[in-house]
């Protein structure tokens, strides 16, 4: 009985903090995340991976460092080629950001791929919820960069 | 019955109750509720006014409750009206930021005649100003372009009656004329419903003073001093690249408070991205993204 009046009392604080700051919530919520995936591993095994995707790493490594902590991308809950693309070019035209379009597409080449063996699970997962024309879009990204570094 | 009468003992004699004294521990627990009583009435009895009864406790908090008029409720809703648009930058108590947003309390801009008064939230304020003796060099975006003749006279009147401020109040007519003095060139509403969204999503950039940050047509360059992204506020031409237009939406709803600093010990930069949400339209939103994406750059794809 005390057990449930806890947990009464907890959902009902609780909502009442939702509701007060339901105002400033995107802005804790998407911070909460961000704190969530810096907490991670902050590097990649790329032993196994194309000597092409290694040095794309190094790239990866060095360029997002400027700004944030490489475990953000690292172990964030983006895997489609289609919501790396748009966040590369997002930080890749920040004034100052110093990647130009060649390191870009680097930097996207190597997440793609990462996503595609790493985050195989969560990748087939969004791939799932697309509409037939998205999948195929995506689908056919992820085999380009695969069929431009596997094997070399 | 004589049988029964005779075989009954002698009854004892009455039963007196004992000498003994009322514990001590009762007398100080009916004191102590008797205390509770008298500070529960005097909390919720209201006194016996016939007016007082639950769930109300006082004639002060019935009178709280009343529907206010006049004036009074005209500053309630503009101090409401501050809280959401006014009071990220210049504070609930008006004293705004040090060397980043000037106070409102004791500012002698509060005190200007209305038409002057009404420009700031309307068409913003840039460049070099004085402020309670001291220079500011800053940009205001037309945060009150949004807002109805009404809510932007209780916020005029509020910032102008509150924290020591003793100036007359701004009534919804007094914004009116300023208004249409003010905006001369302004598209009317039938101009708007001829446009297509790229071009009222034009006119809103312009309305609410986007360029003053980020330059004319969003193309940049306007200086941000130590602010992390090259000490500019950036340019827009790319938003397409790097935005869904559900993210930009997003975006531009929530603004951005804390601008990332060159050096982490350097001073605040002076401007940031505001909270346009509960300022602009839905349908502006939309047209305003429209029209930041229509701004890239021909042949500027990247290849991936």
């Amino acid at each position: 009985m005390i057990h449930w009046n806890k947990k009464i009392l907890f959902a009902g604080l609780l909502a009442l903090t939702i509701t007060v700051r339901a105002d400033d919530a995107m802005d804790a919520a998407t911070k909460a995340r961000i704190d969530a995936f810096e907490k991670g591993p902050a590097t990649i095994d790329v032993s196994k991976y194309p000597q092409g995707i290694q040095d794309n790493y190094a790239i990866f490594s060095q360029k997002c460092t400027q700004c944030h902590k490489l475990s953000r991308p690292i172990n964030s809950d983006y895997a489609l080629p289609d919501e790396w693309s748009r966040y590369v070019k997002r930080m890749m035209r920040k004034p100052g950001s110093g990647i130009d379009s060649g390191d870009g597409k680097k930097i996207y080449e190597f997440l793609a791929y990462d996503s595609s063996v790493r985050k195989k699970a969560l990748l087939d997962d969004k791939l799932a919820k697309l509409t037939p024309e998205e999948k195929a879009a995506d689908e056919a990204k992820i085999k380009e960069v695969h069929d431009k570094y596997d094997g070399k | 019955m004589s049988d029964e009468n005779n075989t009954c003992p002698k009854p004892a004699a009455e039963p007196t109750a004992a000498g003994g004294s009322v514990p001590v521990w009762i007398f100080i627990l009916t004191l102590v509720l008797l205390y509770f009583g008298a500070v529960y009435f005097d909390r919720h009895s209201g006194w016996f006014d016939k007016q007082v009864y639950t769930p109300f406790q006082s004639a002060n908090e019935l009178a709280m409750y009343q529907p206010k008029s006049g004036a009074a409720a005209m500053l309630a809703h503009g101090k409401a009206v501050y809280e959401s648009v006014c009071g990220t930058c210049h504070g609930s108590d008006g004293l705004g930021k040090p060397d980043q947003v000037p106070p409102l309390a004791g500012s002698e801009w509060v005190a200007k005649d209305i038409p002057s008064l009404v420009r700031v939230p309307q068409v913003g304020l840039n460049g070099p100003i004085k402020v309670a003796g001291k220079d500011w060099n800053l940009a205001m975006a037309p945060m009150g372009a949004g807002l109805s003749d009404d809510d932007l006279a209780s916020v005029l009147t509020y910032i102008r009656q509150s924290w020591g401020n003793r100036n007359s109040s701004v009534s919804a007519d007094d914004v009116k004329a300023a208004r249409t003095s003010i905006s001369g060139n302004a598209p009317s509403a039938d101009d708007l419903a001829k446009m297509t969204p790229v071009e009222r999503g034009h006119a809103v950039f312009q309305k609410y003073g986007c360029f003053q940050c980020h330059g004319q047509d969003g193309k940049g360059g306007v200086p941000n001093f130590n602010a992390k992204t090259a000490e500019q506020v950036p340019s827009l031409i790319y938003v397409a690249d790097g935005y869904t237009k559900a993210e930009l939406v997003a975006f531009i709803s929530r603004g951005e408070r804390v601008i990332p600093r060159m050096n982490p010990n350097g001073p605040e930069p002076p401007h940031f991205m505001p909270k346009w949400g509960p300022i602009i339209s839905t349908n502006e939103l939309s047209d305003i993204a429209d029209f930041l994406f229509s701004l890239k750059p021909k042949g500027s794809d990247v290849g991936f």
